[in-house]
């Protein structure tokens, strides 16, 4: 079978980038933004690991993706608490509807 | 190296590799003392050992602690070594750079620990959780200000954001706490994202992410690649934009603001003055580490790149300022104003960043070098006395924001009518800070802009766009005035109206002697200057 080269690697990271970039930009739901946020971190670890294949990088690139993923769930937990916070005082994660701070 | 060999080479134990790792730990003293303290308030809560010890001492002694551990690192630097040492194989890097922020950090830490004590922010049941996160911010922070690899950067604007974001939403029953946090957190969030792919792309290009290695490895990719055609070329472009973006949303820098009034305005004033200074000292630390080590020594390649990376942080600069202070204009609430305040004064300290990578680009010219051999250090020495003083100045105004509300329960602009009559002690000391950020002479303010004024000026002989980042100073600095001012005369000459709720402070009481003492630090540091500017200056020259 024959190996894929580091283009098409970049080339998934790039897709993801932009997807999860589209979906920050475009979803009013709350969880829906932090989903495009995931989706923005996995497209760069996808990166890291590819650069780590084929260029002089090394095992840096790999330590790094390890390091995200722990960093992205801290992060991820910290919004989900936020966003029930806002919830419980709202009644809605809609974040159209926090337009009480403005000025 | 795999890593395999890597995993057999630590079981095999080699001495060498354990010295430098326990070295390493020594080094690293003032953020494991922090560590510590987590720690200890976190058990102290779980065996309810915090009623007999409220939690706020665990934090206050760990603070000290770990400030007196940097103190001594900063003697013992002085004495036997002067050469930077690389800790944790490259990852960071002790020097009296990262010594100055970290004692800057920790110091400010126990300023902020005090605040919260005097205005009661967090009740005894919430202490263990807001302290917790409050110290976990600094040594994220602490991370930043000694990063040596790129994934250190990472990881250190992640460990000062994420606990921000928890503070900022922490009164938890207020609608505007949690719209303020679930705004911070969707914008801290976005950012921190399309720096990680910037990053992904910089060191996949440069083939390393420590930092010492960037120039070269620059360099070497470059030599014979010039103009925007090449592919790389645009890919280093876009890579460092993506970069710039993560810092601009980390220091609150014009078009990556607009979480920044809604922040300060829905959290707390305490945590207000904690991002306003803590985080924003901690970004610069990292972006001049950065930039000034992708500016490398300014030859061939690098000094193009130092001037294009100059000049546009220049421009940022500028329209940053000029926004701050427009919006801060027409601003009814305190806190939001001092939240425009705070964009306006990150586009000034800026302004030294801008003049430094400018001044670094004609380093290698060794005809303009002759009889300006001082300008870097310089114009970093404006940056670390401008943080200093900004430290006393707006932690001042925000912890007077924060005593007077615990009385009034208002934070408009508009109740702080006459309060000269009822607590003179407020109003003079809010008083100086406002004229401190001004930069009236006296103040410590006018020293940090003069500084940096003069260090913006000494870019002029390099490039003509300079002139216009110094004209758009002066020019901000009379705006600003207004408002400012608009606060003191509010508070000294305005009566107070009968039906206002009533404030009282004593002047011997602890959080009038608080007050006293942050903004007499402010007179201070602009009438004796020489000692914190030579340490500012010592710690400058560890980066050249």
């Amino acid at each position: 079978m024959g190996e894929v080269g580091l283009s098409a690697y970049l080339m998934v990271g790039a897709v993801l980038f932009v997807c999860g970039v589209v979906c920050m930009a475009t979803k009013r739901n709350g969880i829906g933004v932090l989903m495009g946020v995931e989706l923005v971190l996995n497209g760069a670890n996808v990166n890291f690991v590819a650069f780590s294949r084929y260029t002089s990088l090394g095992l840096d690139g790999q330590t790094t993706a390890l390091f995200v993923i722990v960093l992205a769930a801290a992060e991820a937990a910290v919004a989900l608490a936020i966003a029930l916070n806002f919830y419980n005082n709202h009644l809605t994660i809609d974040v159209d509807r926090g337009n009480e701070l403005q000025g | 190296m795999d890593f395999e060999a890597l995993f057999k080479q630590f079981l095999s134990g080699d001495v060498a590799q354990q010295a430098s790792i326990l070295r390493s730990l020594t080094i690293f003293l003032p953020e494991l003392v922090l560590s510590c303290s987590i720690v200890l308030m976190l058990v102290a809560r779980l065996i309810s050992l915090d009623r007999i010890i409220p939690t706020h001492w665990f934090a206050l002694l760990g603070g000290m602690g770990s400030f007196v551990i940097v103190l001594f690192q900063f003697w013992q630097f002085g004495e036997s070594q002067t050469v930077p040492v690389e800790v944790f194989t490259g990852l960071a890097i002790h020097d009296e750079f990262s010594i100055f922020f970290r004692g800057f950090l920790t110091f400010f830490l126990v300023f902020v620990i005090a605040l919260t004590v005097l205005t009661g922010i967090p009740d005894d049941e919430d202490a263990p959780d807001f302290y917790s996160l409050l110290t976990g911010a600094v040594i994220g922070m602490m991370l930043m200000s000694s990063a040596n690899h790129l994934l250190m950067l990472f990881i250190g604007i992640e460990m000062a954001s994420v606990p921000s974001y928890a503070m900022t939403g922490f009164l938890k029953g207020k609608r505007r706490s949690s719209e303020a946090a679930l705004k911070f957190v969707v914008y801290g969030a976005g950012a921190a994202g399309v720096m990680l792919f910037g990053i992904s792309l910089l060191t996949g290009i440069l083939g390393t992410a420590q930092f010492s290695e960037l120039a070269p490895r620059f360099q070497a990719v470059f030599v014979n690649h010039a103009g925007m055609q090449d592919p790389a070329t645009r890919c280093v472009a876009l890579a460092l934009l993506m970069i710039a973006v993560g810092f601009a949303f980390k220091l609150s820098l014009v078009p990556f603001h607009f979480w920044c009034p809604d922040a300060f305005h829905g959290a707390p004033a305490e945590v207000g003055g904690f991002l306003s200074v803590g985080s924003k000292a901690a970004a610069f630390a990292l972006l001049v580490r950065l930039t000034t080590s992708l500016a490398g020594d300014g030859t061939g390649a690098l000094s193009q790149l130092s001037l294009s990376c100059g000049l546009g942080l220049g421009l940022i600069a500028i329209a940053t300022t000029t926004f701050g202070n427009l919006a801060a204009y027409s601003q009814q609430n305190i806190k939001r104003m001092l939240a425009y305040s705070t964009i306006a004064h990150a586009g000034y300290m800026l302004m030294a960043v801008s003049a430094l990578l400018v001044l670094q680009s004609v380093q290698s010219d060794l005809v303009f070098q002759g009889n300006h051999q001082e300008n870097g250090p310089r114009a970093m020495e404006g940056l670390l006395y401008y943080l200093c003083v900004y430290l006393f100045m707006n932690l001042g105004a925000f912890a007077i924001v924060a005593l007077i509300r615990n009385q009034t329960y208002s934070e408009e602009i508009d109740d702080y009518k006459g309060l000269a009559q009822q607590a003179p002690v407020l109003a003079i000391c809010m008083a100086i800070c406002m004229f401190s950020l001004v930069g009236i002479p006296p103040l410590g303010g006018f020293y940090g802009k003069a500084f940096i004024f003069a260090s913006v000026y000494e870019a002029t002989n390099v490039h003509w766009f300079m002139w216009i980042v110094l004209g758009a100073g002066g020019l901000n600095t009379v705006i600003s005035l207004f408002y400012y001012l608009r606060v003191a005369k509010t508070m000294c000459i305005d009566t107070r109206p009968a039906d206002a709720v009533p404030v009282t402070m004593v002047a011997s009481s602890s959080p009038a002697l608080y007050v006293m003492l942050v903004s007499g630090m402010v007179v201070f540091l602009g009438i004796i200057i020489d000692p914190l500017s030579k340490v500012a200056l010592h710690a400058a020259h560890a980066l050249f």
